[in-house]
């Protein structure tokens, strides 16, 4: 293979004295953007990630890290990509110790693969991001992404105890550790948390587990007006229920009249299940009678539908947050939003945060997202998919917060060439 | 530092905002790790934002180290003052801001207290989930500094996973907000770097944190065992059957006795106390409860007392939470350990402990969180005695090499200040160490933020400059230095 980067040889592209693989990068599954890579690197452990990195760094060549590519579409466009860093190969399990209920595992292993096998011995890794098939670990970190039963279990951030990082200078360094308590030194795992691979190489983690539920089952309550909405979630925040999800669904089509519905999940032992269930049926049956209890396959198929729905549909879609008390004007801001787009939300409702798929025209696209940032009622709006010619990297990640200086300055730090990202962001 | 810098530092917090006469500055010489004191070059109490601020800018222009102080409850000497610099102790930053039940969160300043939290929304059925045993007077900046814990954070985490944002300012005296109001803040999450890292890194001036609805019921019981590792086998039988309780606490006999002459909590007379609290809806904790009581029977509990009434279970916890200022009762001092081990292997630690315990001559109390295998070894001592202390650091430094071994870690809530920083190669390579410290620097590249902590320096502030001498038990053979 013989690749020209600026002049840069690939033949010191080494680690532990063996070649790096290397190949010629694909338009069709290698672009980012439609920005195509000069070459793919496709390291096959840790060290050879870092020895990449450190590759790149010396030749002062742009680099963008990827797991399964499954958010690659995250990020303003990038002006040039030199090396697409793959790091899907760097995927073992480490270690699983049953009895501390703590996983290690490398960057690359897929969340699925991860809980797979940890579910033959009754635990679990408790994350149901988007894309949960196909997501590895390294990338669940950097983006903090999340699902539904974020409510109960938080993100990967909140998730994460032990972490392993490849920086630019071609060092694998740790931090945090194997134990789910430790405050010893920094944790260096929250920095790569939300920084989208702008920073350094995550090369391994190590999680806290949770037991796998014995049941399981889900109230729906569908064709809930506004104000209906908005009694059901006073009627459940008020309660001591305690559900794994508590969601938020709306589906605006244009100029038309929203479908709202609200989702409830219990997870636990069967009989707390049923008890949490009859309890919740009951507080909810006082505002809206007609609702239905999901269990079984037909429950897992939903929720396999429900997190894929946003993004298996035309239009941008914008991760946004709210506070969890002003969902009445979230609901009358989509409304007023949908007289001009299409709109679907799913959204945690306790949390206060949730994906907008807006289904419009590119000028359109750009003035909802406009209005949401300038409305008060949402914060850290930042659109996660769309077409490359809308994605500058303001309009992507939004305005500059006051910390932002504290975070260039770590980028400075760690990458000082400005490679890592290939200038995507948010870094 | 000159008469100038007092003046300066005078002009910003009043005249009653400064003190630097020797006796005034007493107070501050230590934390709780009271045997390692410095005395600062002053003492300021700003009241506000604004004015951290400026000592923070003053400081940064004459190259004067400061060191923020919260109540001063820290038991790793993360608040001992640096020789020739100034202490900024935030117990005047002690208003609570707002208080918002619909969002489900609270805006405090640094300087209130864990438990005022609760107290504050105790009314709306909420409170704020972490506790640390000291939480009627530890305050919530200091909580934010060491990432506190507590008993219940098995189940719900640590400070960590409950603060929203922060105001801060940073050593250069700039003041930003980290976190967000919303969920999902943009970027790298510095503020949860921020959380644990000791005060190095900034002065929080403003703290939001996430308050939780109290759960439905909450139920408490005490199991007394023959011997620890029966006791052990009842914590992972628990674990081992998918059930994550709010807390699970061990006591050993030692601990037990001191808890007794202390504050009379009832508990039987035995080699190892089991304290296991569920909470959550009624019917999790009715189901789950049996669960708990069968699993402790089955491991060889002699006993169990199951609190029926919150006044018992109030008891329970009092014991618990005494058990380290208890040890005053069975011993002039002690010195408390924090290390770390993964919960499997706690049978094999604390039977080394227990073989030092021989060894060393010095009485061991164990209090534990063992739920997360979160060890508390109380080194008994008496300074007296000449030796004792440096043997009782000795045979702490042993332990945590113990704690290591097994694939622990030096620290699960105390933090390292001080007290543990030269332990840390221990845990930590120098390419590890030497990327925590540049991320130091991009927050505080003049070093003035808190200096001499987290990090081993080649010797520690405050300590007798000299050769080199071996502790009692390193002579003895008992313990190594690491």
């Amino acid at each position: 293979l013989s690749v020209a980067l600026r002049g840069t040889s690939i033949a010191d592209l080494r680690f532990d004295g063996q070649a790096i693989r290397t190949r010629a990068a694909e338009a069709d599954r290698d672009s980012v953007d439609g920005i195509v890579p000069d070459l793919v690197v496709e390291a096959e452990s840790p060290g050879a990630v870092a020895a990449s990195l450190q590759w790149a760094d010396q030749h002062s060549l742009s680099t963008v890290i990827r797991g399964s590519g499954s958010k690659l579409h995250c990020g303003a466009v990038p002006a040039a990509v030199d090396v697409l860093l793959d790091v899907s190969r760097v995927s073992r399990i480490l270690q699983h110790r049953g009895g501390d209920l703590t996983v290690k595992v490398e960057a690359g292993a897929r969340l699925h693969d991860v809980n797979e096998l940890l579910q033959q011995r009754g635990q679990w890794l408790p994350m149901d991001p988007p894309f949960a098939d196909c997501a590895t670990i390294g990338g669940l970190l950097a983006t903090n992404d999340s699902g539904p039963q974020r409510h109960r279990f938080g993100t990967p951030r909140d998730l994460v105890i032990g972490i392993e990082v490849a920086t630019m200078d071609g060092h694998i360094a740790k931090a945090g550790g194997q134990v789910v308590k430790n405050v010893a030194g920094y944790d260096l795992s929250k920095i790569m948390s939300g920084s989208f691979g702008s920073l350094a190489a995550i090369v391994a983690a190590t999680f806290k587990l949770s037991p796998v539920p014995a049941a399981s089952s889900t109230i729906l309550v569908p064709h809930l007006d506004a104000d209906a909405m908005g009694r059901v979630v006073e009627a459940v925040s008020a309660s001591q229920l305690e559900p794994v999800a508590f969601e938020l669904d709306v589906r605006a089509p244009l100029a038309g009249t929203p479908e709202i519905a609200c989702l409830l999940r219990f997870t636990s032992f069967r009989a707390v299940v049923e008890a949490e269930t009859a309890n919740a049926s009951a507080r909810i049956a006082a505002v809206r009678p007609a609702f239905r209890v999901l269990t079984g396959d037909q429950e897992r198929e939903f929720w396999l539908a429900y997190r894929r729905r946003p993004w298996e549909e035309p239009g941008i879609v914008v991760r946004a947050s709210w506070l969890p008390g002003s969902i009445g004007d979230v609901l009358s801001m989509v409304r007023n939003l949908s007289r001009e787009a299409a709109i679907e939300v799913i959204g945690r409702t306790g949390i206060g945060s949730g994906l907008f798929r807006i289904d419009a025209g590119r000028e359109i696209q750009l003035d909802v997202v406009a209005r949401m940032r300038a409305s008060g009622t949402f914060g850290n709006v930042v659109v996660l998919r769309a077409p490359a010619p809308l994605k500058t990297r303001e309009w992507v990640w939004g305005p500059a917060t006051a910390s932002a200086s504290v975070a260039a300055a770590l980028k400075r730090e760690l990458d000082p060439r400005g490679l890592l990202g290939a200038g995507r962001g948010p870094l | 530092m000159t008469d100038a810098f007092i003046a300066d530092l005078r002009r910003i917090a009043g005249d009653d905002g400064v003190f630097s006469e020797p006796l005034d500055v007493l107070t501050y010489e230590c934390d709780a790790l009271t045997h390692l004191r410095t005395a600062p070059a002053a003492v300021v109490l700003p009241s506000s934002a604004g004015q951290v601020q400026e000592i923070v800018r003053l400081c940064a222009a004459h190259g004067i180290p400061f060191v923020a102080r919260g109540h001063g409850t820290g038991l790793s000497g993360g608040a001992t003052p640096v020789e020739g610099g100034i202490v900024i102790a935030l117990s005047r930053l002690n208003r609570v801001r707002s208080v918002d039940i619909a969002n489900r969160r609270v805006t405090v300043e640094p300087g209130v207290t864990n438990l005022e939290i609760t107290r504050q929304v105790a009314p709306f059925g909420c409170y704020y989930a972490p506790d640390p045993s000291s939480q009627q007077v530890c305050s919530i900046g200091g909580n934010v500094a060491e990432n506190s814990g507590g008993a219940h954070c098995l189940k719900y985490g640590f400070t960590v996973h409950h603060v929203l944002a922060a105001d801060v300012v940073l050593p250069s005296g700039e003041l930003v907000q980290l976190g967000s109001e919303f969920a999902d803040p943009v970027g790298p999450d510095l503020l949860g770097l921020l959380i644990g890292s000791e005060g190095t890194l900034g002065i929080v001036t403003s703290v939001t944190v996430r308050i939780l609805r109290k759960p439905e019921s909450v139920q408490t019981l005490l199991a007394a065992f023959d011997t620890i590792d029966a006791g052990g086998a009842a914590v992972s039988g628990i674990i081992a059957a998918g059930i994550i309780p709010a807390a699970i606490e061990m006591m050993d006999t030692l601990a037990i006795e001191a808890a007794e002459a202390a504050v009379h909590p009832g508990f039987p007379q035995a080699d190892t106390v089991l304290i296991v609290e569920l909470d959550g809806p009624d019917a999790e904790v009715r189901a789950l409860f049996g669960m708990v009581e069968d699993i402790c029977r089955r491991s060889g509990a002699t006993t169990i007392e199951v609190a029926r009434t919150e006044e018992q279970r109030a008891r329970i916890w009092r014991g618990r939470k005494a058990a380290f200022a208890a040890m005053g009762r069975v011993s002039p001092n002690y010195y408390v350990q924090d290390g770390v081990v993964p919960r499997t292997r706690l049978p094999e630690v604390l039977s080394r402990i227990r073989d030092l315990e021989r060894t060393s001559g010095l009485r061991i109390g164990n209090v534990f969180h063992a739920g997360d295998g979160n060890l508390h070894p109380l080194i008994c001592y008496d300074e007296k005695i000449a030796g004792q202390a440096e043997q009782a650091e000795a045979v702490a430094a042993e332990i945590l090499s113990y704690c290591i071994e097994a694939g622990g870690s030096l620290t699960g809530e105390h933090g390292i200040g001080a007290d543990k920083s030269q332990y840390m190669p221990k845990m930590f390579n120098d390419v590890d160490l030497s990327l925590m410290k540049r991320v130091r620097d991009v927050f505080d590249p003049g070093g003035l933020c808190n200096p001499g902590k987290v990090f081993p320096t080649p010797r520690l502030c405050g300590e007798v400059p000299g050769p080199y001498r071996a502790h009692p038990a390193e002579r003895a053979g008992a313990a190594e230095r690491f």
